[in-house]
């Protein structure tokens, strides 16, 4: 018989994988006695690899459903009832198992070899476990490793020290603005201040603009931008004791040439009566008098 | 192509019988026919300078070319009575001349691509010419306005205007008066836009700009509209917003409302100047507009804003009588603009800005050797020139150099100064309070001749007023610093007398050198005692030197005693640096600078010291700084550390001194202790107080940090070390300086101060230590420049990405790499310049660059560098880049009248001769600036370059009779222009410079004065005494200017008329018959006009008024209509104010 045959699997394979292998190929003997009790006298090995993946599942399937019903009411170990409602559920008639166990025709299998169970492999011990506290009975289950619920933290302190912020924004920023320049200059056409190497110090070729003066008078969206934030910042600044000048005349200049911008709020209202010749609406040609 | 075509319609009361012949001005217009009262009339065209000397001359010098210009100018000269254009008054209408008869003169004329006078501004991008914000302005030197419209072009010829000008209707026309309405065209295309100038105004105060302007109204004064190209709106709302006060600060002062009813700024690219000033219009650069964030341009713009509208007072409502009178009207305006820099800026910035112009001005006298206010002529001769030292004549605005002429200004606001010192202040604003009223009356009378002369203003007038007013003689004044040119050059120093406690003062005068004059009179002299400060009045006499000054004080060394100051301070001093036996802490000579003066005066450097520390004068502590450079001592050290600290200190003082603490610490090199100077004050000002090599963010709240901070760094630089080269420590704080600078949270922009810090680094730059002939390359770099040259490539390369304001630091970068280059650092190459130079850049990167391929032209003579830059002159879009070019190669020649050079050769007198001759007559300045390099190049004299003529002298004797002796000769002109007369047909053509041979052939300028003196000298208009004489006592009087001009096809319109645009590039004669079929139709319409026009004249006779109407208008009614309402009648004088 094939059992016999195989004694084990290959002796490379893990003690786990062995233990599966032999379990396996158990279901296969009663796929193929069961086959044979039914009259079959071979059978192809895709059927038979087909109906033992059935059996397995089917007993698998048992398994879970039992083992869940076992917790659901809060044991930890199945009984014969969970298996029998399990079953139920399944849409199998446990009464007739007794007869169908007690039939003439049936075949003794001969128990799968003895395999060592699986090793569970040893988890990463973090730490103590931690024993159970007083008022929980023995019995109860573990603590489970530490590493799953003692947190350890992977950050570093931010460095808050001005000198090195300071630091390190000028040099990102100057590695940003370099980086940049050269790739542009890279990608683009380039004049060169030296003749013997026109890759160093590569200058980005000026290109003549139609309108040069929107360019050069107008803020870049970066400065507006900085302009907004620094606006809606400027009441607390107000406050700052580097603004309040001691010099008088100072003062004085300041406050002229900061002067300005701002339209008197007054005359907004008065915005729909300005006469200005330049916003008259622009008059139809007359038509000519016929003489 | 731009192409203007218009006319001009001029109403002219004769004032003698005989009238036959009017002479007009005007350049490069095409006149297509010319009518006077509905009759055809002859006319001839002749512009002398066009080209000066006609004769293919080997003389090539720059006195005959001098004399023969300003013979050219002369003969076209409208204060004279001459003009380009002579019009013949048809004989029939001769008779009517007797009658005294208004003549109506009707001018017919079109602009094919002016080259002066209008600039047309066109970028080249895809859109219509309104979205490429094409526009078109009026520009020019002086009186320029017949560059595009015929018309006595004289500040002294008034008259009221009528202003039609019909463009696209995406445009806005802007142009001087009230707009009165815009009209469509029957198409709905084009605009007509339609002014009225009820006040007399001069021709040369007219101006336009056209284009497609954001109009601003000022949300202060709704009379005053500002105007600017698209997208700068949000600009000129932050710009404008200032104006109001500059409004009400005139106002006030001369108790006087602004003259027009209204005003208008408009904004254009490429202007000629930054600030020019019409009737009530002014037109600006457009560079002048800032956003809230820049700091630096911010009292720049107000003071450009300030100058427009002074002038608007005086210049433009207040005109000139003649040439010789503009002294008056520039010093008027640059005083009250003082007077508006000293309430706004403060005193201090005021009493810099005195000193700044008076130094600026003298060191300008004692160089070229004078500027004479108020030339007076004689007969005209060489004999009588005044300012024989100058290589070009000061009788014509037109001849005149443009540097010459701004320190002409500096000297008139100077001497306005002195004025008030010398009557106060109050009559002075009185006196311009009553010149303004009496023009106020006669502008708003109807023509009366007698009346509108009280518009303009005369030496011999204003020197009235004031005596009236003030009741004080001002003769010697006026004598010393008007009628006479040069300034004075005093000598101080001085002994103390202890015997006789008195301070014993020599003051010695150098006026045998040029540009100097001998001053007789009073000098004021102050002398800061330990009991206080004490003002001396001493008279200069012819030979009196020394004056004896008694001391208030005895030499004790009262310690405890706080030392009384001349503003009434009491301060203490350490007075352990002073001399023991003295109690003079310092002298100041003319401290209110109430002599146009240059004083070098002696006294110990402790003296210098105290003047820094303790006198309060803003001047004072600037002289002193100048003094200390020559004494390098520690105490001078400590003097100019303290200074700078004093935030109480004006913040260009303490500019000051950190440039001379940098001079002071090298002269100490040897003995300097401790870190390089400033560098720890710069810490503890800017730096962390954690950590001091970082600079703290920006905020610049305070703008005199803010300053101080921009100039130490850039100060700090010019500090050497032993080996003559800038310390490593001070680069390195630089470079710090620029890695940590962290504008993030600054609401400021930090573009200036960025730029100065790259200027900090050029600065730091020494020449390379270099086996000759040896080729730069990178790998001989020494590390320290490479380190520069790091932070300079990438900033320039960020400002392709992000640009800076104006582009200052791109402008920053090229002249850091000129200085590298020239150091020899890296290969000296001209080609970046070359680019940066092109048109299409912004216009200071233009400047830089340009001043960076001068500069090589000359360290390098190149030939071919400066042939470029010769083209450039002649073919740059950009007029200013022109003038720009010229002048900085002026002062950086590539060569001189005294040294030999391969450059100087037979070519290139050739074509210096040229564009100054002929190649620049469309632009007086830059012919002038041509004259002023070539005098810089030659001398005055052949060039010795030249190869020498035969019997040179002979022939040198021979050009200088001809000059003296103008020959008649051109009957075969004469007979040409009378053939002209018949027929519209006849068109003389008066573009380019190629054609000249076809037209009227004059000898010489010399000729054509002569001959225009000779044929058609009957009229000759009034000449302000001292002038020509006038021979035929003839008088026209122009009344007024009807001017039309139709923008068929200017670049800003050109969608308009495809039929016209696909005229040829030479359109002489399509264009020409297109212009004659519109002017048939015209004259159809024409017609009609003149009913109204007569009827017009019935109603209102002897009133002046002006029409205008447009080729395709067939508005009459609403021409009527304007005119009714136009002239004299009813004027409402609102003036833009706030007390509105």
């Amino acid at each position: 018989m094939r059992e016999s045959r195989s004694g084990c699997g290959k002796a490379t394979s893990s003690p786990a994988e062995n233990y599966q292998l032999a379990r396996r190929r158990t279901l296969q003997v009663v796929v193929s006695s069961l086959l044979t009790e039914c009259g079959f006298e071979s059978a192809e090995k895709a059927t038979v690899e087909s109906l033992t993946e059935m059996i397995q599942s089917y007993i698998s399937e048992v398994g879970r459903c039992a083992k869940a019903y076992c917790e659901h009411t809060a044991r930890i170990t199945p009984t014969l009832s969970d298996a029998v409602v399990t079953l139920n559920e399944m849409g199998f008639n446990v009464d007739t198992l007794p007869g169908y166990a007690k039939r003439s025709q049936r075949m003794v299998i001969t128990a799968p070899p003895v395999t060592n169970a699986p090793v569970i492999p040893k988890a990463l011990i973090a730490g103590q476990k931690r024993t159970h506290p007083s008022h929980i009975p023995s019995h109860f289950p573990e603590f489970p490793d530490p590493h799953t619920y003692i947190k350890t933290p992977t950050f570093r302190e931010p460095v808050s020290d001005y000198q090195v912020v300071r630091e390190k924004a000028a040099s990102q920023r100057r590695d940003v603005e370099r980086a940049l320049t050269r790739f542009m200059a890279k990608t683009g056409e380039t004049q060169s201040l030296f003749k013997d190497d026109v890759t160093a110090f590569p200058l980005i070729a000026e290109r003549p603009s139609s309108i040069p003066y929107l360019s050069a008078l107008l803020p870049s969206e970066l400065e507006l931008q900085t302009l907004e934030e620094t606006d809606s910042s400027e009441q607390d600044d107000q406050t700052d004791s580097e603004n309040t000048p001691d010099d008088p005349g100072a003062d004085k200049e300041n406050s002229v040439l900061l002067a300005g911008g701002v339209v008197p709020s007054v005359k907004v209202s008065e915005e729909n009566m300005i006469d200005n010749p330049y916003l008259r609406p622009v008059k139809k040609p007359k038509v000519r008098r016929k003489k | 192509i731009p192409v203007v075509s218009g006319f001009v319609e001029l109403t002219i009361f004769p004032t003698v019988v005989n009238l036959n012949r009017i002479k007009l001005n005007s350049k490069q217009c095409r006149i297509y026919r010319v009518r006077v009262n509905d009759l055809e009339a002859p006319f001839i065209y002749n512009d002398p300078t066009l080209e000066v000397c006609h004769h293919e001359s080997k003389q090539r010098n720059l006195n005959y070319f001098s004399s023969a210009y300003t013979a050219a100018v002369s003969a076209v000269d409208p204060d004279a009575g001459h003009g380009e254009l002579v019009i013949k008054v048809p004989s029939e209408l001769w008779k009517q001349g007797d009658e005294m008869n208004v003549l109506k003169v009707y001018i017919e004329f079109s602009l094919d691509q002016p080259k002066g006078g209008l600039h047309f501004v066109v970028p080249d991008v895809e859109g219509s010419m309104a979205e490429r914000g094409a526009h078109v302005f009026s520009f020019g030197y002086q009186n320029s306005t017949r560059f595009w419209f015929p018309c006595v072009d004289s500040y002294s010829e008034l008259c009221t205007w009528k202003l039609e000008f019909t463009v696209d209707a995406s445009m806005v026309a802007v142009s001087c008066g009230d707009l009165v309405e815009t009209v469509y065209t029957h198409d709905m295309r084009k605009k007509t836009f339609h002014y009225v100038l009820p006040i007399p105004t001069a021709a040369s105060n007219i101006s336009l700009s056209v284009g497609p302007f954001e109009i601003l109204v000022d949300p202060y004064m709704h009379e005053v509209t500002h105007f600017c190209l698209p997208q700068l709106l949000p600009l000129l709302k932050h710009s404008m917003s200032y104006l109001h006060e500059i409004f009400e600060f005139y106002e006030e002062i001369l108790t006087c409302r602004y003259p027009y009813s209204c005003f208008k700024t408009v904004f254009v690219d490429e202007a000629y100047v930054q600030v020019s000033s019409y009737a009530s219009m002014s037109i600006f650069s457009t560079n002048l507009l800032h956003s809230a964030m820049i700091i630096d341009q911010t009292p720049l713009t107000r003071q450009c804003l300030a100058q427009a509208l002074a002038q608007q007072f005086f210049g433009c409502f207040i005109s000139r009588m003649s040439w010789a009178d503009e002294w008056v009207l520039k010093g008027i305006s640059g005083y009250i603009y003082g007077l508006y820099l000293k309430k706004t800026f403060g005193v201090n910035q005021y009493r810099h800005w005195i000193k700044e112009e008076l130094d600026k001005m003298v060191e300008y006298e004692l160089k070229m050797g004078g500027v004479l206010l108020h030339p007076t002529f004689g007969g005209g001769k060489d004999k009588d020139n005044p300012t024989p030292h100058l290589h070009f004549s000061i009788k014509h605005p037109h001849t005149l150099s443009w540097k010459y002429y701004k320190m002409f200004q500096c000297k008139a606001h100077l001497v306005m100064r002195l004025i008030e010192n010398r009557i106060s202040m109050e009559f002075m604003l009185q006196v311009f309070n009553k010149l303004l009223s009496l023009a106020s009356t006669a502008s708003s009378q109807k023509y009366q001749s007698h009346m509108w002369s009280q518009m303009l203003v005369s030496t011999h007038s204003f020197l009235k007023s004031i005596s009236n007013v003030s009741g004080k003689d001002i003769g010697p004044l006026i004598k010393q610093w008007v009628d006479q040119s040069a300034v004075v050059k005093f000598f101080g120093s001085f002994a103390f007398n202890r015997k006789r406690n008195v301070l014993e003062l020599e003051i010695r005068q150098d006026y045998t050198s040029s540009g100097t004059q001998k001053y007789v009179g009073p000098i004021k002299v102050t002398v800061q005692e330990l009991d206080g400060s004490f003002n001396h009045t001493l008279q200069i006499e012819e030979n009196s030197l020394k004056h004896d000054i008694p001391c208030h004080s005895k030499s004790r060394r009262n310690k405890k005693k706080k030392i009384p100051l001349m503003n009434g301070e009491e301060v203490d001093m350490d007075l352990s640096a002073m001399d023991a036996d003295s109690p003079l802490l310092w002298i100041r000579i003319d401290p209110d600078m109430s002599i146009l003066r240059k004083v070098e005066f002696e006294q110990a450097d402790f003296m210098w010291q105290y003047q820094l520390r303790y006198e309060r004068d803003v001047v004072a502590q600037e002289e002193s700084i100048l003094a200390l450079e020559k004494f390098p001592t520690p105490a001078s050290r400590l003097a100019l550390t303290d200074i700078l600290e004093q935030d109480q200190c004006f913040y260009k003082v303490r500019q000051g001194a950190c440039f001379c603490l940098a001079k002071i610490a090298n002269s100490m090199m040897s003995t300097w202790t401790g870190p390089p100077a400033m560098k720890s004050l710069f810490t503890r000002m800017f730096c962390c107080k954690s950590c001091p090599n970082i600079v703290k963010t920006n905020t610049f709240i305070s703008f005199q940090s803010y300053f101080l901070q921009k100039t130490m760094p850039v100060a700090m630089a010019q500090l050497r070390d032993i080996q003559n080269l800038c310390p490593k420590d001070v680069l390195n704080f630089i470079l710090d300086l620029i890695k940590y600078n962290d504008n993030r949270k600054n609401k400021f922009s930090d573009n200036y101060y960025r730029a100065e810090l790259i200027d900090a680094l050029t600065n730091s730059l020494t020449p390379a230590i270099s086996i000759s002939n040896e080729v730069r390359t990178v790998d001989n770099l020494n590390g320290d420049v490479r380190l520069i040259l790091e932070e300079i490539t990438r900033s320039l390369n960020m400002e392709k990405l992000l640009p800076s304001y104006r582009n200052t630091i791109t402008v920053s970068c090229l002249r850091a790499i000129r200085m590298l280059q020239k150091n020899g650092h890296i290969p000296s190459d001209p080609s970046l310049f070359k680019s940066y130079a092109e048109y299409g850049h912004f216009v200071d990167v233009r400047v830089a660059a340009l001043e960076a391929v001068v500069d090589y032209t000359r360290v390098d003579r190149s030939s071919v560098e400066l042939q470029w830059l010769l083209n450039m002159v002649q073919n740059d879009p950009a007029h200013y880049i022109r003038h720009k070019i010229l002048s900085m190669l002026g002062k950086n020649p590539p060569f001189t009248k005294a040294a030999e050079s391969p450059l100087c050769n037979e070519a290139l007198v050739d074509q210096l001769w040229k564009l100054m001759n002929s190649g620049t007559s469309h632009d007086w300045r830059l012919r002038c600036d041509a004259v002023n390099l070539y005098y810089t190049l030659f001398g005055l004299t052949r060039p010795s370059c030249l190869p020498l003529p035969e019997l040179g002298l002979v022939l040198n004797l021979k050009e200088k009779k001809a000059v003296l002796n103008p020959t008649i000769k051109p009957e075969q002109g004469l007979d040409t222009t009378e053939m002209t007369g018949n027929t519209m047909g006849v068109h003389i053509p008066v573009m380019g410079f190629t054609s000249s041979e076809d037209e009227i052939d004059m000898e010489s300028p010399h000729d054509s004065q002569a001959f225009i003196h000779h044929h058609l000298n009957i009229l000759e208009r009034p000449s302000t005494p001292g002038q020509h004489p006038v021979k035929h006592p003839a008088r026209i009087i122009l009344l007024s200017d009807n001017l039309v001009l139709f923008f068929s096809r200017t670049r800003c319109t050109s969608t308009v008329d495809q039929a016209v645009l696909s005229l040829p590039v030479t359109p002489l004669p399509s264009s020409f018959g297109k212009e004659s079929t519109s002017s048939s139709k015209h004259s159809g319409d024409h017609h009609h006009h003149h009913h109204h026009h007569e009827h017009k004249k019935k109603k209102k006779k002897k009133h002046k008024h002006k029409h205008k109407h447009k080729h395709e208008s067939k508005d009459k009614e609403r021409d009527s209509h304007a005119f009714s309402n136009s002239p004299a009648s009813g004027r409402s004088v609102r003036s833009p104010s706030m007390s509105d």
